[in-house]
């Protein structure tokens, strides 16, 4: 039987992108069904363009050389390999509404949904996460 | 021991080493087992996490110069 995992990302930084897209995958990698609602500035990180320049928290531009040196994955690499392993991406068209954003500005393979269709997925999800 | 693949995950780091050896025991058949090669070592507990979650066996492990090796049979 297989595992559901929910994810909400709310945030659209270089970091939040990490922290959604590195969970997602690992769950995929074990099998799970995932899912990820992407809603306000968390739309960056299935933008066609953003998701290839996501924001560095200010005073942390630092860290990049540790990204580096560790030899992380970059997020367009990572956002292809949940979608190799199909990781749903669910972007929320309220806020797509807010921002003037169509579903062709983000990367293909994309839904498009409302606070039901996540919730539809999460209702027995075993493991739901916030970002 | 014996292994019917084994997969260099040398220099990667979470989530790749996981990542990888998920794309690798795709390809074997329930049974057979693939040796891993990992420099993560984050990867000592999540390997067998990992493994357990999704149903596979650590049967053997070891480290050497830096290097952790794990030989996982497919559930």
């Amino acid at each position: 039987m297989s595992r559901k995992v929910a994810i909400i990302a709310s945030n659209g930084g270089l970091f939040d992108a990490y922290k959604v897209f590195n969970i997602a995958t690992a769950a995929a990698a074990a099998d799970a069904e995932v899912a990820i609602f992407f809603t306000f500035e968390g739309l960056n990180l299935i933008h066609k363009d953003a998701h290839q320049q996501l924001p560095v928290p200010t005073g942390r531009e630092h860290y990049m050389e540790g990204f580096k040196k560790a030899n992380v994955p970059s997020i367009p690499e990572l956002l292809q390999m949940a979608q190799e392993m199909n990781v749903k991406l669910i972007a929320c068209q309220m806020t797509m509404d807010v921002m003037s954003l169509k579903k062709e500005d983000f990367v293909d393979g994309v839904d498009v949904g409302g606070a039901a269709t996540f919730l539809h997925f999460a209702q027995d999800a075993d493991v739901t996460l916030t970002f | 021991m014996n292994a019917d693949k084994v997969l260099d995950a040398r220099g990667l780091s979470c989530p790749m080493p996981v990542v990888r050896t998920k794309k690798a025991i795709d390809e074997l058949k329930p049974g057979q087992i693939l040796e891993l090669h990992t420099t993560d070592s984050g990867a000592l507990s999540d390997i067998p996490a990992w493994a357990k979650t999704a149903g596979h066996r650590v049967i053997e492990q070891s480290e050497d110069n830096g290097v952790y090796k794990f030989w996982i049979q497919k559930g």
